[in-house]
């Protein structure tokens, strides 16, 4: 039997896992990648039906990290193909821009339901749901009833198999969160100080970049790569047994066909299922810990592939379907996403996507059944005739998508602090750290874990820590580009003398610029001013005035009854001047604050609105 | 339960302008003081009338300043005196406006 004798043993050929192999091959050390499944790639992978490709999810690949960016290319060169991106929502049997443009919608709805989504919103605007508990009453408050149940009730029930009304509306603030109010203030106070706006926010909506021959290509050359570097990449091989010792992983056991095998190397690092690891640990993990992993839940996903005998059926690369009539959650088109993906040009392959639970209805029907399903749903919606669908096959993607649900976050930070106190084993990628992360950030957590292994210390948790969800390059990013272009890595940086506060004095300027006036103090502090004039005046032409000038003020009291120039009349004209000077004072704030708040709103309501447009990405 | 955005608003919301008296006293001193000196020049240029005995007068309302105003007069001279008078006036009135309202603010604040 072949000896393995790795210096770092990987769980999983995902991007995480091959990442991690191909930076520890470049750093001249020796990895061993387990797979369990009989391809690599993970979700990333590329499946092969009688020669159409298939994507499973869609894979835009697009970073702000230029580590990835650079590795992309690198393993890719001249098969990676920048592709323009188009998504649409298909409703009623009809398309909608996305992201969300209100004209469109509202003429794509036809007037008696547009008149509707307008008197729902303004409704909604007018009467709040007061106590905003859940995703439904978080929409609602912002697009209206009306709005909620066309646009967002439907596919998010789809994607997530939980009622709107038990999602909780944090967790809709927390991934909807669009520009900061501060920037959005800044830019309006001060533009954006000269850029060219557009040029550089635009560049990762639009487009993206995507292997010739779907995502699995990237992934397939990087195992191929490390193949031809004698570094092995061994499929159909499951970890069974984690065995550890004092705070350290020992060494594996893993099933090949019939066979155990046990492997050991100084370093570990996995990209399964966190809860596959803690039930697979030997001697057992504490009480607590499998409590907490067996608390994890994931959201599991199929894709049926469907030939259709049509050149064209539409130009997006994906489109979402809200439609409730339907199961079918979002359908992609893979010839829009490189026309590698189909051997014959006059055909489609559509992937029809249904978001499931392992087990559940959808999950144990069998293949031909879904593919009839998919059938009579494509024909349902009107996108495809059922006589031109040719053939299909299912591919079943188990544990897709982590759940964040009430308790994730506790489970999650018990089996990190479990985990921390292993010497030699890391957890990285979207299921190995359960995080609903992208691509990019599962490589980065891989590079990171890599680097760590050389005597970094970085905290691969901090990656994607409560930081916002934003495809838009900002300015800063654009000028300063940082190696790992993450906010992750300070929280591992030695701490350094701290620099005068620049963003704290932002804050206050901006706080000083829009604050309110306080009302009654500017009313009293007006008040006792022109109280005080008035007396002085008085009092002064009543010593030294001339008969013209006391006749002229004694026109005041005209208005100021019982005023006169006299010293008696000074307090009456003290009173009166208080009187006016307090309400002038408190009309004065009282306009300029509801002139500024109404300005603010404005710039807030405008600041959330290309995040709010987007709000399927976050889903 | 509220965004990111609803707190920062939330924080504004709460915050209280504090003035700058000595910018405040200033602008108010220069408003006074060119409201003075332009009111007077108007009635300058303007050339004022010829009342009952065949006398030219200009400004006979705005004279009454010089009651308050020692040495001030309807003329150009007299509009830069006034301009300084009442540069002096509203400085005092910005400074005291900004005084009373930032101790008041602050009280309602402790």
């Amino acid at each position: 039997m072949e000896k393995w004798v790795p210096d770092v043993l990987i769980i999983g050929a995902g991007p995480a896992g091959l990442t991690a192999g191909r930076r520890l091959e470049q750093a001249g050390m020796k990895p061993l990648v387990l797979e369990k499944d009989e391809v690599v790639g993970g979700i990333s992978r590329t499946v092969s039906h009688n020669g159409y490709l298939f994507d499973i999810g869609g894979h835009r690949f697009f970073t702000k990290v230029k580590p990835v960016e650079e590795f992309w290319h690198e393993v890719m060169q001249d098969d990676f193909l920048l592709r323009a991106r188009s998504s649409r929502i298909f409703y009623a049997g009809k398309f909608f821009d996305y992201p969300l443009k209100p004209l469109n919608a509202l003429f794509g709805l036809g007037l008696w339901t547009s008149l509707m989504v307008v008197l729902s919103y303004v409704y909604a605007h007018l009467f709040p749901i007061r106590d905003e508990r859940s995703f439904e009453h978080w929409i609602i408050n912002r697009f209206g009833a009306r709005l909620y149940g066309i646009f967002f009730k439907t596919y998010t029930e789809k994607v997530w198999g939980t009622p709107c009304s038990q999602i909780s509306a944090e967790w809709a603030a927390q991934r909807i969160k669009g520009l900061s109010l501060k920037t959005a203030l800044i830019q309006a106070l001060i533009g954006n100080g000269g850029r060219p706006k557009k040029k550089v926010i635009k560049t990762l909506i639009d487009s993206f970049h995507y292997p010739k021959r779907g995502p699995g290509m990237m992934w397939e050359k990087v195992a191929a790569d490390l193949a031809d570097q004698g570094h092995k990449v061994l499929l159909n091989t499951k970890v069974s047994k984690i065995r550890w010792v004092a705070n350290s992983v020992q060494d594996l056991v893993v099933e090949q066909g019939d066979g155990l095998r046990t492997v050991t190397a100084p370093h570990v690092i996995s990209s399964m299922p966190i809860r596959e690891l803690i039930e697979n640990l030997e001697p057992a993990a504490p009480a607590e810990v499998r409590r907490a992993a067996q608390s994890l839940k994931y959201r599991d996903f199929l894709t049926v592939a469907i030939v259709v005998d049509k050149e064209h059926l539409f130009s997006d690369n994906w489109i979402y379907i809200h439609d409730d009539s339907v199961r079918v959650g979002r359908i992609q088109n893979f010839k829009n996403w490189s026309p590698y993906m189909v051997p014959d040009p006059g055909k489609t392959c559509l992937g029809l996507e249904y978001f499931c639970f392992e087990g559940d209805g959808l999950w144990t029907m069998s293949d031909q059944e879904l593919v009839d399903l998919a059938r009579d749903e494509l024909h349902a919606l009107g996108l495809a005739n059922r006589k031109d669908i040719e053939n299909g096959t299912v591919v079943r993607m188990p544990k897709a998508y982590p759940v964040y649900d009430q308790n994730y976050a506790e489970s999650v930070d018990v089996i990190r602090e479990f985990i921390g106190t292993f010497e030699n084993l890391q957890l990285v990628g979207r299921n190995g750290m359960h995080k609903y992360n992208n691509q990019d950030h599962s490589m980065l957590t891989a590079m990171l874990a890599v680097d760590n292994i050389r005597g970094a210390k970085h905290d691969l948790w901090s990656i994607n820590a409560e930081q916002d969800y934003h495809e838009e390059l900002t300015a800063k990013e654009v000028d300063q580009p940082d190696e790992y272009a993450a906010a992750a890595l300070a929280a591992s940086q030695p701490r350094v003398p701290k620099l005068v506060d620049v963003q704290g004095a932002m804050d206050q300027a901006l706080i000083a610029t829009f604050a309110r006036l306080d009302k009654a103090a500017l009313a009293t502090a007006m008040g006792l001013v022109f109280g005080a004039f008035l007396l002085l005046v008085t009092v002064w032409s009543h010593v030294n005035g001339q008969p013209a000038a006391i006749a002229q003020l004694q026109l005041l009291s005209q208005y100021f009854y019982g005023y006169r120039v006299t010293y008696a009349g000074a307090l009456i004209g003290f009173v009166y001047g208080f009187f006016w000077g307090f309400l002038f004072g408190w009309l004065l704030a009282y306009l300029r604050n509801l002139a500024l708040g109404l300005y603010v709103t404005l710039i807030a309501h405008r600041a959330r609105a290309p995040s709010v447009r987007r709000v399927l990405d976050y889903i | 339960m509220s965004d990111s955005l609803d707190t920062e608003q939330e924080i504004l919301r709460k915050a209280l302008v504090r003035f700058n008296s000595k910018i405040l006293a200033l602008v108010l001193g220069f408003m006074f003081g060119l409201t003075i000196f332009v009111a007077t020049n108007w009635l300058v240029i303007s050339g004022g009338h010829i009342n009952a005995s065949g006398e030219r007068v200009i400004g006979p309302n705005l004279q009454l300043l010089s009651q308050f105003f020692i040495g001030y007069s309807v003329s150009f001279w007299g509009s830069v005196i006034g301009f300084f008078y009442a540069f002096a006036l509203g400085t005092i009135a910005g400074s005291a406006i900004g005084w009373i309202y930032n101790r008041l603010v602050d009280l309602r604040d402790q």
